[in-house]
């Protein structure tokens, strides 16, 4: 009996190999077939006559009937009326000495990028695209013609990542466009571009972008064969992309950076990393990503060097800030009162006199009510948004105080740590600070500072053992990389930036030329003799 | 072994938070009374010899982990006896210092909290650490290292502004001549905390430019020697002599000391931050160490398999090898420096020095015939 079950167990694991993937079918791909009736009778019934689908009919030179196969609304209209259908009727092509498709290629199709189809699948794939199918009737072939378009969103100003200096165009849902913004900024034909479709349903368009000679190779290698090792039905956003391809699934932080500013991918991309763009979605991911990164903002780098310094500063502050600060009054409140000046404490002691709760309950309280509100901002109709910011004062505010749930101290320290949440600029980290902030306060509210330094340390042991396609997350930090400081918390000007990061990019060049520091001397005598020159020309 | 790699500055890193780990927050030579810097700089020049000698050995054989070498020099099973002693001389003193701390942590702050909760969190962080392996207990060392240098030196201008320091408590010099200096140095300052670098012995092989650990290394245990001397200059000169050896942990009433513009004052958590990280790197490594020999002579391809079990036993033994502090501490002077680290901090690695010179000059004249 044991032995058969083994059998059976084994024969299982068997087929549970054989099983493969419904979408790896490795069967030939169904040809084509000659009559066009039949074809477009197969058109119709894979479709299950979707009227979006259109297959208009016509007659060729020859008599022969023809037809024009597209999926209304993803295909450009007006380019098919205008170089296909038009051009057909016009033309009238005779099949004569030539095959009638190269007829159709060479004189009648007056559009960039036709190809040949022999079989279903590529055809169907080439519909579903948007470009348009030409059947003809006894041929056993198909051109397909790039008239992909349709309504899409235009170029805005992106949503997220607001500067008050630098470009105003962001990404848009389509993938063309947001490689073309790359494109226009970087004009240089080592800008590579290779395309993936991913998803056995959906078939999206995932494109993986990087400078050929910056970006190092063993990373663009790394990044194809993560891509390429998906299998899921579907790809609807880059979120499921970057869950497929990070290294380190159980974070809260984010491994991969995503972004919706073209010149934010652009100088990504000049410093070695590869970019991975989704279609349907106008966030970007840049891969790999470090942990400084999420701390830096475009504008950081259009604007002076010392005010970028002293910005980044403040925002690894309000990171700390927006951790450890409920945690810290926490730790105070009940272990360690002797840290806060007398004053200050008799203050906070005769305000918390009519708090029936620990400080724990209390901050836990306020938090809470805080990430509740802040999730029914979020949600709600923009019409009904005041309602939320009035109930939200009254909850998080005086009215709460005087029913002597919370006190004031507490009040002010958790609009400190909300208002540090939404400054620092990747939304990435600062959710994650949001979770990791609730474990800060169980830690202090057991162990007072002791728990918040044992906390800060399985932070930070866990921030180095994180690696972003085998960078490490704390590079140029830990390990420390002194040639690549000039770029983390400090930002030195451009002129001093002279190598790329070295773990990402092989190439050693230096980014910007010798001597490059500005120097004013060499105009002064200029200015000075036309000062002298005016002072004559003033006494003549 | 685990694949890894250390750079040169982890390295210096590691060994220099290793060195003042513990040794910082304890009277350190205080038998030396006004002139214990003078004995930590003595028993620092011991201290540098026996790093060379870890250093000679890992010239002999830099692919080979010192269990291994061990096992060359001495026979498969004399080797492996004696790697087994030092795993558990390595788990021992990794308890040893989680003690010192977990007793500090309790008379100036936690005094109600059982000993075994305070110990049990820090080492769950340090078996967390350690099983992720050494490259990122060296790469949060490097992250840490600047910290707690920045509050090191804050600590220092504070106390020299705020005029604690009065040189005459470090008067007389030499009192009773260089003997009673010399009697410290060498029978508590050399081996505890310099002789203690032994244990990078097990980090020499992970790193990748071989020729400058005996600059790096050399520099890191005299920078430490010299700021734990310094630190207790400073102790005795701000506490005096008398008070100095009577407190437990002189430079807590140091910096409990400190006042400056009616603000700046009970800087304790700061104190207690920085206690925290130097004591979690200085256990962490010692672990580590054991963690590392255990992998390599029972042959287990995961360490990180081995950190939680044995963790777990660094923990127990922690809380029971002693059953107050005052037997503890009287247990590391008596039996700890008198006898255990002599053993395993000098004799053992000036012997195995030994065996692997004529070993090597053997087959080196062997070559040459």
């Amino acid at each position: 009996m044991t032995m058969s079950l083994f059998s059976l167990s084994k024969k299982m694991k068997k087929l549970k190999i054989q099983k493969k993937p419904a979408q790896q079918h490795d069967l030939p791909a169904k040809a084509l077939q000659s009559s066009l009736q039949e074809q477009i009778d197969y058109i119709k019934e894979k479709t299950g006559n979707s009227i979006d689908v259109v297959i208009r009919k016509l007659q060729l030179g020859d008599g022969k009937s023809a037809a024009v196969v597209f999926v209304e609304g993803i295909a450009d209209s007006k380019a098919i009326n205008d170089f296909l259908i038009e051009s057909i009727m016009n033309k009238h092509p005779v099949h004569n000495s030539q095959p009638i498709f190269e007829i159709l290629l060479k004189e009648v199709v007056a559009l960039g990028d036709v190809k040949e189809i022999t079989d279903w699948d590529n055809l169907y794939l080439s519909l579903m695209s948007g470009e348009s199918i030409i059947l003809v009737d006894g041929a056993q072939k198909a051109l397909s013609a790039s008239t992909r378009g349709g309504e899409h969103r235009s170029i805005q100003e992106p949503g997220s990542q607001v500067t008050v200096r630098g470009p105003r165009d962001g990404f848009t849902e389509s993938i063309r466009t947001n490689t073309a913004l790359i494109r226009r900024r970087i004009q240089n034909p080592d800008l590579w571009l290779e395309n993936m479709k991913i998803g056995s349903v959906t078939k999206t368009d995932v494109s993986m972008m990087y400078i050929k000679g910056i970006a190092k190779d063993e990373i663009v290698e790394e990044v194809r064969n993560r891509l390429k090792r998906i299998e899921i039905d579907s790809i609807l956003e880059s979120g499921y992309i970057e869950q497929l391809i990070e290294d380190q699934p159980f974070t809260t932080f984010p491994t991969l950076y995503h972004t919706e500013r073209p010149d934010m991918v652009a100088g990504n991309l000049l410093e070695g990393r590869v970019a991975i763009i989704v279609n349907g979605t106008p966030f970007v991911l840049i891969a790999p990503a470090v942990f400084i990164q999420f701390f830096q903002s475009v504008e950081d780098y259009y604007g002076r060097a010392d005010i970028a310094t002293a910005l980044r500063f403040l925002r690894i502050l309000i990171f700390f800030i927006s951790i450890i600060a409920p945690a810290a009054y926490i730790a105070v409140t009940t272990f360690h009162q002797e840290m806060i000046p007398t004053q200050l404490l008799v203050a906070i002691a005769a305000q918390r006199e009519t708090v029936p709760f620990p400080a724990l309950v209390e901050a836990l309280i306020m938090e809470v009510s805080f990430e509740i509100l802040r999730e029914a901002g979020v949600r709600m109709p923009r019409a009904v948004g005041s309602a939320i910011s009035i109930v939200g004062a009254l909850v998080i505010g005086q009215a709460a105080v005087q029913a002597g749930i919370v006190s004031p101290a507490m009040v002010i320290i958790v609009a400190i740590t909300a208002i540090a949440n939404f400054a620092t600029p990747a939304f990435a980290v600062a959710i994650s600070a949001r979770l990791i902030r609730f474990g800060f306060m169980f830690a202090a509210a057991t162990f007072g500072f002791y728990g918040i330094i044992l906390g800060v340390i399985i932070l930070a042991v866990h921030l180095c053992s994180l690696r972003s396609f085998g960078v490490p997350y704390l590079t140029p930090m830990a390990p420390l990389i002194p040639a690549n400081l000039g770029d983390t918390i400090v930002r030195l000007p451009m002129w001093a930036q002279k190598k790329r990061p070295r773990l990402f990019s092989d190439n050693k060049e230096n980014r910007v030329g010798d001597n490059q520091k500005p120097q004013p001397s060499q105009s002064r005598g200029m200015v000075n003799s036309a000062l002298e020159k005016g002072d004559q020309d003033e006494q003549n | 072994m685990e694949k890894a790699k250390i750079s040169l500055y982890q390295l210096f890193v590691l060994i220099l938070l290793f060195e003042l780990g513990s040794a910082i927050l304890v009277p350190l030579a205080i038998d030396a009374k006004q002139d214990a810097w003078l004995a930590i700089l003595s028993g620092l020049i011991g201290g540098l010899f026996l790093f060379w000698i870890n250093y000679r050995l890992f010239l002999y054989y830099p692919e080979l982990a010192p269990p291994e070498y061990m096992q060359k020099l001495l026979g498969k099973i004399a080797g492996t006896f004696l790697a087994f002693w030092y795993i558990i001389f390595f788990m021992y003193t990794a308890a040893r210092v989680l003690r010192d701390f977990g007793e500090m942590l309790l008379t100036f702050a936690y005094l109600e909290t059982p000993l075994f909760i305070v110990n049990a969190l820090l080492m769950l962080v340090i078996i967390y650490a350690v099983s992720k392996g050494i490259e990122v207990v060296a790469r949060t060392g490097e992250l840490f290292f600047v910290s707690i240098y920045f509050l090191a030196i804050t600590g220092f201008i504070l106390i020299v502004f705020s005029g604690l320091i009065d040189l005459n408590n470090l008067k007389p010099m030499l009192e009773e001549g260089i003997f009673p200096i010399a009697k410290v140095a060498f029978t508590q300052t050399l081996y505890f905390p310099f002789g203690e670098s032994i244990v990078f012995s097990m980090i020499f092989p992970y790193i990748t430019k071989r020729k400058s650990v005996k600059k790096v290394g050399l520099f890191a245990i005299g920078l430490s020697g010299i700021n734990l001397a310094i630190t207790m200059a400073i102790n005795i000169g701000v506490l005096g002599v008398d008070l100095a050896s009577r407190s437990q942990f002189p430079l807590l009433s140091t910096i409990q000391s400190i006042q400056v513009a009616e603000f700046l004052e009970r800087l304790d958590v700061f104190f207690m931050i920085s206690m925290v990280i130097c004591i979690f790197f200085k256990v962490s490594i010692y672990f580590y160490a054991a963690v590392a020999i255990a992998a390599v002579i029972f042959k287990i391809k995961k360490p990180s398999k081995l950190t939680y079990p044995m963790g777990m036993v660094v923990l127990f033994m922690s809380v029971t090898i002693a059953s107050s502090y005052a037997e503890h501490l009287k247990e590391g002077l008596e039996f700890g420096t008198r006898y255990v680290h002599p053993f395993f901090l000098v004799i053992i690695p000036m012997l195995l020095l030994g065996i692997a010179f004529i070993k090597n000059r053997k087959r080196s004249s062997h070559q040459k015939i």
